[in-house]
């Protein structure tokens, strides 16, 4: 017999039926911030900013590729949880990633480009992907102010002095944080339009939507622990 | 210039500042629906379903492939559609990526349909999906848990006027509104303990919006899903937008 407790049908459904209410109030919850989402002010860019990417060097409205809005998944590489010289990419953010190519056909069919940038050069960004087999776009920020300006990167002055990570101050901040930033492009002028950083990055891994469901839901020792990359589960061997 | 309505940093860093905290509270809202959604009962399953699986058929039990938890995505695909439903494709697009998440954690992830294994397999062949698929022996297991439902169930909804999005699907799956909505959509979670399955939880409709990892991702994007007064709904099966990649 299991150790959790059981119960008939009829009082399965008296509880479930009780957590429902409770979790449309939480969807309703969550409609009304994206309506507040939506209402953010946009803040209009006029730096430039410069990537390498598989079509060259491309401006920040470049990178909308015709469509009207675009997101940028900050992607933590050469630096990160599990990191070393054989597996450069974070296993955060590989976790995270390996979530792009299912939803990505679907974001282009609603106006929305989805890329990842790093800072890398991209060859080194074009061998873990095909190591991963990803096809999403991904491009390097090596040498631009981009990941920096959008608070997912610290100077070594930061790192010493302090910055501002997830909105708020942290004495000393590390080389990279993840992190996602949203822009939409009007009459040729690009805007920012919202980021968000730490469990904010949590909404795009399905994966822990589907745990949260599951029997015995994260049953995490310690947070992150259990993350490998998906290539590195004893099973995928 | 365009009509949004547009700040300086300070003024975005501001609004920003105030929405994160109700961002936070609502992660810590659902983790609190996390804990609870764990308390629930369990309920033994005692009935005796069937599946026809790629490796032969098989019990509930057995789905479980020997790790100690089950997720079934109750995919729509009825044994008179010709292919299988719009919405729940988009889904299982975004399944593949969990699939070796979710077995380090122990959990078996799948789909289960009431139509016959080789029409399944044939439409997962043309999606590029992996994932195991098993087809319902008889239709008790959709049945119980409301997943499928009868011409006398469907006909006050049917005599009323069929939203236009259900015709929309309908069409698209290669069938009327009637054998479409024969089928409904759900996700249905299990554990095997002592060779005892249970039942632990079981969702649908907007519950289902968690398995849509599109719709997380559209929620932060500047102008969101724009479903809205939209006369055809914009979701179409991965190979069939314009642009498809």
């Amino acid at each position: 017999m299991t150790d959790h407790k059981t119960g008939t049908r009829d009082e399965w459904l008296a509880a479930r039926l009780e957590l429902l209410e409770a979790e449309k109030q939480h969807m309703r919850q969550g409609d009304e911030l994206v309506r507040r989402r939506q209402e953010l002010p946009w803040v209009a860019i006029e730096k430039e900013y410069v990537f390498e990417t598989d079509d060259g060097r491309t401006t920040l409205a470049e990178l909308f590729d015709g469509r009207s809005q675009l997101l940028v998944y900050h992607f933590m590489f050469g630096f990160g949880f599990r990191v070393d010289e054989q597996n450069p990419g974070c296993t955060g953010c590989s976790f995270v990633a390996d979530h792009f190519d299912g939803v990505r056909p679907h974001l282009n069919g609603d106006d929305v480009t989805l890329v990842a940038e790093s800072i890398a050069p991209l060859e080194q960004l074009h061998a873990y992907a095909e190591r991963m087999e990803w096809t999403f776009p991904w491009v390097s920020s090596l040498g631009s102010d981009f990941k920096y300006d959008f608070g997912a990167a610290f100077t070594e002055e930061q790192q010493r002095n302090g910055a501002e990570y997830n909105f708020r101050h942290v004495d000393a901040p590390p080389p990279q944080r993840e992190g996602m930033s949203a822009f939409a492009i009007d009459h040729g002028v690009v805007h920012h339009s919202y980021s968000t950083y730490d469990r904010g990055v949590e909404q795009l891994m399905g994966t822990y939507r589907y745990l949260d469901l599951a029997p015995l839901g994260r049953k995490e020792e310690a947070p992150a622990a259990w993350w490998r990359r998906h290539d590195e589960y004893e099973e995928a061997r | 210039m365009t009509e949004h309505r547009i700040g300086t940093q300070d003024e975005w860093e501001a609004e920003r500042g105030e929405l994160l905290k109700e961002e936070k509270e609502l992660t810590r809202r659902g983790d609190e629906l996390t804990r609870k959604r764990l308390e629930l009962p369990w309920v033994q399953v005692e009935k005796e379903y069937s599946f026809e699986t790629e490796d032969g058929t098989k019990s509930l039990p057995e789905l479980f492939d020997g790790r100690s938890q089950l997720l079934i995505y109750h995919f729509m695909f009825g044994p008179v559609y010709e292919a299988g439903c719009t919405v729940c494709s988009s889904i299982t697009d975004t399944i593949a990526a969990n699939v070796p998440h979710l077995a380090a954690r122990d959990v078996t992830m799948m789909l289960v349909s009431r139509a016959p294994l080789e029409k399944l397999l044939a439409y997962r062949e043309r999606m590029g999906w992996s994932l195991n698929w098993a087809s319902t022996v008889g239709d008790d297991f959709n049945r119980d848990l409301g997943f499928v439902n009868t011409p006398e169930e469907l006909r006050p909804f049917l005599e009323g006027d069929i939203p236009p999005v259900v015709e929309q699907m309908a069409k698209a799956s290669g069938t009327d509104a009637a054998g479409y909505v024969a089928e409904g959509p759900g996700l249905s979670a299990y554990a095997l303990s002592d060779g005892a399955v249970y039942r632990t939880y079981v969702t649908t409709a907007r519950g289902l919006e968690p398995a849509m990892g599109y719709y997380g991702l559209l929620d932060r994007a500047p102008r969101g899903r724009h479903e809205q007064g939209e006369a055809e709904h914009w979701l179409r099966r991965h190979d069939e937008y314009a642009d498809a990649v």
